[in-house]
């Protein structure tokens, strides 16, 4: 077979995916970075405005309140969801009868849309004739019910319904790291005298180091980056509470009119600056925490 | 010693069991719920139905439009998983096989689009493309962007795609079979075990998407996914007294991921076992 004939034969087969990649991939991103520098509503004309949408972001109060919420968002649900799996995925990685069947129940959460269980979750956590109420005033654990989704309480809700939906996806990673661990080490540290928490303490831990680093850095980063349950669950209400950096980046984008929505316009060009900045917190982050977890690995 | 073991082992049941009911409350809630009159899903703290009323799905299906909603989802769904499967194994396949000029930018650009997403920003440029090309009115543009967005799949191929021997495809070619034909034949076959993880993480993501055909739909209430179909239920004008169709719906959508969940729960736990192995 010729060359050329092979060359065309590639470039056939790679066409449809190149193609779609680069119109539908790599094309709305060069073209919403462009519209950083204009003011732009999504309609009309664009005018090319400089640096303004930036200055504007450092004023945005709204915005950095979201900054703030996406860092508690995502504090909240890391420090839950990476201990619950850790421990989960070590449990379940020894000789234990139905382990099968558990690490079937806690993975199950995964498959299930996030949009759909906020919907389910909303029902249970209502205030005024949510399930968990009704139970909690039934039982006389609580006169009139706690406000779950009201200002006190709904980032704790939706914190919460996140690492439901999360514990089980990072256990299965760590159960798959766990899995590279050979059973002689372990074999030997009892011998040594090790109990169940020591082995975990001196053999668990620091042999899952690595997979450990790349899982907790994927976990931040899609912690940052979460916003679909809650934009069903509270849509970022209420009053701004449960607001997080790409939740009302969508929204200037695609503004909601009902709730305590925090943006009514359709700002094409403010958003698109957010964007980058809200790409660059989430980047800078990343690489905080690859440099920071390199260190501590490197002075062990 | 062995009292220690013992008390150890209650305390490890314990927190296991608890944590599994926890896992577990939210979706049998769900499940009972669905067979409970409306009042007695908003007044009365029952745990399980004073009656079982299996009319909900089908009220459900027929005056909550759920039927229109579950088609739709299943057109999106496999068009979804059939385009993405075809698109990135043939990608996989010349990436793997085959020398062209280009083919290390390839690469970079399926890497670029795996690791840099701006969240919401694109999805207005991707509906502008639409609307030129006279696709935003149906779902085949949901379809295509779903289908654009190919890259881990290609990954997972390309990494399979590797562990089938290269002689079976160089024989093939001196028996005189032609590149094409050595692909459908002899490739796609042997490639099995890989399509079959492609097609139910794709699945997964595409039955899954609420975004997307949220924005595609929000004119056009006719064309929405069950996932849309079902959260636009919350803030409808009789949301609050529709629970039970909430809850007949969220079964109805969770129903076909869990059974593909379920027969693949073993090879895919295996598959996501090996896959740190390297």
């Amino acid at each position: 077979m010729n060359k050329t004939k092979k060359a065309l034969f590639s470039y056939s087969f790679i066409f449809p995916s190149a193609f779609l990649t680069l119109v539908l991939g790599i094309y709305p991103i060069a073209w919403a970075f462009r519209y950083m520098f204009y003011d732009y509503k999504g309609y009309g004309t664009a005018r090319f405005t400089g640096l303004d949408n930036f200055t504007r972001i450092l004023k945005d109060t709204q915005f950095w309140d979201s900054v703030v919420n996406t860092f508690v968002y995502a504090g909240g649900k890391l420090l839950i969801t990476i201990p619950l799996a850790l421990l989960l995925a070590a449990i379940l990685n020894r000789g234990l009868r139905g382990r099968q069947l558990l690490r079937g129940i806690f993975f199950m959460p995964t498959v299930i849309s996030t949009a759909v269980m906020a919907v389910v979750f909303f029902t249970i956590f209502n205030s005024y004739n949510g399930i968990l109420n009704q139970f909690l005033i039934k039982f006389n654990l609580s006169e009139s019910g706690i406000d779950w989704l009201g200002p006190k309480h709904a980032m704790l809700t939706v914190i919460l319904v996140a690492a439901w939906g999360a514990v089980g996806n990072y256990m299965l990673l760590f159960l798959a790291g766990l899995q590279n661990i050979p059973e002689d080490v372990y074999e030997a540290s009892s011998l040594d005298g090790a109990g169940r928490i020591q082995q975990f303490r001196y053999v668990t831990l620091p042999m899952l180091g690595p997979v450990m680093q790349m899982v907790i850095m994927l976990a931040i980063i899609t912690a940052l980056k979460g916003y679909e349950s809650i934009m069903v669950l509270t849509e970022g209400g209420p009053v701004g509470k449960t607001e997080v950096m790409f939740l009302y980046l969508y929204k200037l984008f695609f503004p909601v009119g009902g709730g305590s929505a925090a943006v009514q316009v359709q700002e094409f060009g403010y958003g698109s600056a957010v964007a980058f900045v809200s790409a660059l917190i989430v980047g800078m982050i990343s690489l905080f925490y690859f440099y920071a977890s390199r260190r501590m690995n490197q002075t062990d | 010693m062995r009292i220690r073991n013992i008390l150890g082992n209650t305390v490890l049941w314990i927190f296991l069991l608890v944590f599994a009911f926890i896992t577990l409350i939210p979706v049998v809630i769900t499940i009972l719920g669905s067979f409970k009159t409306n009042a007695e899903l908003t007044t009365g703290a029952t745990f399980l139905p004073g009656s079982w009323h299996f009319s909900n799905y089908s009220e459900a299906w027929e005056q909550a439009n759920f039927s229109r909603y579950t088609l739709n989802s299943l057109i999106v769904s496999l068009s979804v998983v059939a385009g993405t499967l075809l698109v990135s194994s043939m990608a996989a396949y010349v990436v793997d096989r085959m020398d062209f000029f280009g083919k290390k930018l390839y690469i970079g650009l399926q890497s670029f689009t795996m690791f840099v997403a701006v969240g919401a920003v694109v999805l207005r440029p991707q509906f502008d493309l639409m609307v030129k090309l006279h696709l935003h009115s149906s779902l085949w543009g949901v379809i295509l962007i779903l289908i654009s967005a190919h890259a881990s799949i290609f990954f997972i191929l390309f990494s399979f795609m590797k562990g089938i021997p290269r002689e079976l495809d160089e024989a093939a070619l001196i028996d005189g079979s032609s590149l094409g034909r050595t692909f459908w034949r002899i490739i796609l076959p042997l490639l099995g075990p890989g399509l079959g993880v492609g097609a139910l993480f794709t699945f997964r993501g595409a039955w899954n998407e609420y975004l997307l055909p949220l924005v595609f739909t929000m004119t056009k209430p006719e064309l929405q996914t069950l996932t849309v179909g079902l959260a636009n239920l919350k803030y409808g004008i009789s949301a609050a007294s529709q629970t039970h169709y909430m809850m007949a719906g969220a079964c109805l959508s969770i129903l076909p991921i869990l059974v593909a969940y379920l027969f693949a729960n073993k090879s895919f736990m295996q598959m996501t076992a090996g896959s740190l192995k390297g």
